[in-house]
């Protein structure tokens, strides 16, 4: 319903300027060297923007050249037989196994018994203390140095109330205590935002498992039931491990892996 | 009732331009720089202030763009029905509901990043803090990328809709496609709309503005309607069924009473019952247009009879008009005008509000003092001009006579008739332009004849002297002859040395006085100037000469009895020359060791400077690398890189 088309309409009446096309075909040739002249000439942070912009569009283009380059050219193709090779009709049949078949479930409750886990990151650089906690001066005079703040992430739990803040020696500042994380499928590749249910282990020491500090590397436990997973039993699963794979406290929030 | 301006809306940037926008203006209004080793307050501080300043940004950006759409709810129906069948009222919502909820989001983002700061104890911690809580919004922002882009796309379309004022007095024109609506409205207004053969050539409304007894009226033209359900109706369709619901307008209903739109009257007839409904209380006028092809009269039967009954559907109101040949065009317009005058009025005087606007007005009629007569009067010198005037012929111009002979493209108008010439049937001559392969033009003098005559009378009076003026030779004796050569002779000298004194600098060289080659300056002819002017010039020449430094150096004279004594005899009161005999090998071309040492001493200093350079000699001026790099490379903040 515009009624913008009033160019239209005096073009179709009038017809277009007598210098019109030259026009056009002038300016879009300049907007080349106007580019240019905005590459060389922007200073700063605009510049760099641009610099950046326009290495990419290069590479895309030497990219795209390189394609056609590769097609246009023609290769031996490479037939060669492996070693040991056999027809089809010389093939055995399929010799059957004898194994036990084992539940996913029962692996996994022996994995646990023997308290090695396949994770995705291995080793973790360790988090020193003084680097863990941070030294809260109390008292009258300020002297007594036996309290401590935590400045990393945090898991509390639902019920968790404080000890008595006379004889609280580990505090767990509300602003680093987090809920939910932000775990990956690693086959499906998506993220999910899950409900955190636990901290298993904290590789740098059990006392940061008993505190619930979250570090990179911590084993933590989610609630998966958004992800509707069934055992072969016919069970739903709503519990699962994740690793966290950030450092939480510089980022806000907590992503992690699900361990499958 | 306010008219509406969607122009007002500020432009919607895209996903991705938002993000450049809100981010480089951080980079710009915040400070930049901070340091690991400032306080960790200043720290917090500093990072704080930036992830405050975005969020701000941000939600200043959405808001605005909130507030400037319209919500469809709070106009006036005719735009929320249009805006409806435009771009479907839910998308519409839908699209600034997820404006809003980013905004939302976003400030979610800045209260939680804003406290975790405050427990950042290194810069880098709370760098990191900061990257993430901008990033975060930044995503929140690329989400929102496709709302942002339809809503620029509303926005230009919005922007471009007829302006039309809902409550001024409107009158609107409908009927069958192709019946000559938008022809009527180039009638009666200065719209200029297309107007052709096929069908729906009018695809929205259009307003024109017209004039009646004072009164702005505003003429809105819609796309033609066929005779279908209301569910099947397409946008075009919508956007007349729109104007006719929903504006308070006269309307006039067009009939194609000849059929050649390609609808007969009986469908003509039919749609017209069919929309009756959305008339309401407005005033309907039938309007039989094309009557140059047909005439009221001509028309069968039952066509009569369907005519006369939409007329007695509609106000008992049935006009006829042709657009082609303008016959009637006014008398709709006037009669449309008039019913729309009439209804407003009455509205008006019913309305709660006339009373107290009734008994504002008072017109007060002046009593009259007696009963003489006062009539009309008017002076003399008028009614005779008047008359003059109606008596006075009109002349004849030339724009008549052209328009007599044909027009503008066929007549042109002589304008050599009124030339003022000598003769007057030379003005319909024609000049020559070329003569012998030359312009006459640039041989054209008009003062010619002036001229002619002048030089004829010098002739004539050359002619009377007798005429000879050329010098006779036997005059001159030879002494004057002599003087003349003489003359002739130093005239010519003066002449070339005049012209060596202006040649310039540059093709001739400079050789300061002191250097005259030409020797002219010498103390003889100091001598004989002198003696000129009667002056001894002996004791002048002799000073000159002692003060002078001949070219080949001061002459060392012997001093006047020095042959005999002992050489090596140094004394204060022996004058300058004998040191000067005394002087060995060592200190050759100089005047004393002294004048030597300074001479080695300035050698030296100026090789040292050369050797540190690599230089050969004097006269090595070689440069290793023309144009090194680090001196002609970089980018200034202001003015051209011309100059390194």
């Amino acid at each position: 319903m515009p009624q913008g088309d009033y160019i239209e309409l005096h073009r179709k009446r009038h017809g277009y300027r007598l210098d019109h096309f030259e026009r056009k075909r002038k300016k879009e040739a300049r907007e080349v060297h106007k580019h240019s002249e905005r590459a060389q000439k922007s200073l700063g942070i605009k510049g760099k923007m641009i610099a950046k912009k326009n290495y990419k569009e290069k590479v895309q283009m030497k990219r795209t050249l390189k394609m056609h380059e590769e097609s246009s050219s023609r290769r031996k193709v490479d037939d060669e037989v492996q070693e040991g090779a056999v027809p089809a009709y010389l093939l055995d049949r399929e010799t059957t196994t004898r194994a036990k078949i084992l539940s996913n479930t029962i692996k996994q409750k022996r994995k646990e018994k023997a308290g090695k886990w396949e994770v995705p990151l291995p080793k973790v650089r360790p988090v020193a203390e003084d680097e863990m906690f941070k030294v809260l001066r109390s008292g009258k005079r300020k002297t007594k140095q036996w309290k401590r703040m935590v400045t990393k992430a945090t898991f509390v739990g639902p019920g968790f109330t404080r000890k008595p803040p006379k004889y609280e020696r580990f505090i767990r500042p509300s602003g680093l205590r987090f809920t939910k994380a932000h775990v990956t499928h690693p086959e499906l590749k998506c993220t999910f935002n899950l409900e955190i249910i636990g901290v298993k282990k904290n590789p740098n020491g059990p006392m940061y498992t008993s505190l619930g500090v979250m570090t990179k590397g911590t084993i933590i436990e989610v609630n998966v039931s958004e992800l509707g997973l069934v055992t072969p039993g016919g069970k739903v699963v709503w519990g699962k491990y994740a690793q966290v794979t950030n450092n939480p406290e510089n980022d806000g929030c907590i992503n992690a892996v699900l361990l499958v | 009732m306010a008219q509406y301006d969607f122009k007002k809306i500020t432009v919607v940037p895209t996903g991705n331009d938002l993000i450049d926008i809100v981010l480089s203006r951080t980079q710009r209004q915040t400070p930049t720089v901070i340091h690991k080793g400032n306080a960790i307050s200043r720290v917090r501080q500093f990072y704080m202030r930036k992830v405050k300043f975005t969020e701000t940004n941000f939600t200043d950006k959405l808001s605005k763009t909130i507030e400037d759409f319209p919500r469809v709810e709070d106009i006036h129906p005719f735009y929320g029905d249009l805006l409806h069948v435009l771009y479907n009222k839910d998308h519409y919502k839908l699209a600034l509901g997820q404006l809003n909820t980013a905004r939302n989001l976003i400030k979610r983002i800045r209260e939680d990043y804003v406290k975790l700061l405050k427990y950042g104890d290194s810069l880098y911690r709370c760098k990191s803090l900061k990257r993430a809580a901008l990033g975060r919004m930044c995503t929140v922002t690329k989400r929102i990328g496709p709302s942002l882009a339809y809503l620029e796309h509303v926005r230009q379309h919005m922007a471009r809709l007829p302006s039309i004022n809902t409550g001024a007095p409107t009158i609107l024109i409908c009927g069958c496609p192709n019946v000559g609506k938008s022809s009527f409205l180039n009638k009666i207004t200065r719209a200029d709309v297309e107007v052709q053969p096929y069908a729906f050539t009018t695809k929205s409304l259009f307003v024109g503005h017209t004039d009646y007894k004072y009164l702005r009226y505003q003429v809105i033209d819609t796309p033609g309607l066929l005779d279908r359900p209301l569910e099947d109706r397409n946008i075009i369709e919508m956007c007349s069924v729109t104007a006719l619901v929903n504006l308070h307008a006269a309307i006039l209903f067009f009939l194609d009473l000849s059929g050649s739109c390609g609808y007969s009257i009986s469908q003509q007839a039919a749609l017209f019952h069919s929309i009756k409904m959305m008339f309401r209380n407005n005033p309907v006028l039938i309007v039989c247009n094309k009557t140059d092809l047909q005439t009221l009269e001509g028309l069968s039967g039952e066509d009569l009879k369907l005519v006369m009954e939409m007329k007695s559907a509609a106000l008992d109101v049935l006009l006829t008009m042709s657009t082609i040949t303008d016959e009637g065009v006014m008398a709709v317009k006037n009669a449309a005008c008039q019913r729309l005058l009439d209804q407003r009025s009455e509205r008006k005087m019913k309305s709660k509000k006339m009373p107290t606007v009734l008994n504002r007005f008072h017109v007060a009629m002046p009593k009259p003092r007696d009963q003489k007569e006062r009539p009309v009067c008017i002076p003399q010198a008028v009614l005779e001009a008047r008359a003059e005037e109606a008596a006075h012929e009109e002349r004849k111009t030339e724009k008549d006579i052209e328009n007599e002979n044909g027009g503008a493209g066929v007549y042109s108008a002589s304008l050599r008739k009124h030339y003022i010439l000598a003769d007057d049937d030379w003005k319909l001559d024609i000049l020559p332009e070329f003569l012998d392969g030359h312009n006459v033009y640039d041989f054209i003098d008009p003062d010619i004849l002036q001229r002619v005559e002048e030089l004829e009378r010098e002739e004539s009076a050359v002619e009377e002297d007798g005429g000879d003026f050329e010098i006779e030779d036997e005059d001159f004796t030879a002494e004057a002859e002599k003087d003349l050569q003489e003359i002739r002779k130093r005239k010519k000298l003066l002449i070339q040395k005049h012209r060596i004194k202006k040649s310039t600098a540059e093709s001739r060289p400079t050789v300061p006085r002191k250097f005259d080659k030409d020797r002219k300056f010498t103390t003889e002819r100091m001598g004989r100037q002198l003696s000129s002017l009667g002056i001894d010039p002996s004791r002048a020449i002799e000073r000159a000469r002692s003060r002078s430094v001949s070219r080949k150096g001061r002459k060392r004279e012997r001093s006047v009895g020095g042959d005999g004594e002992d050489e090596m005899e140094i004394d204060g009161g022996l004058d300058n020359k004998k040191k000067l005999r005394l002087r060995s090998r060592s200190i050759e071309g100089f005047k004393d060791s002294a004048q030597k040492m300074k001479a080695v001493t300035m050698a030296r200093n100026a090789t040292k400077k050369r050797n540190k350079d690599a230089r050969r000699g004097e006269a090595d001026r070689v440069i290793p690398t023309l144009r090194p790099k680090h001196l002609f490379s970089g980018k200034r903040s202001i003015g051209k890189t011309d100059r390194r």
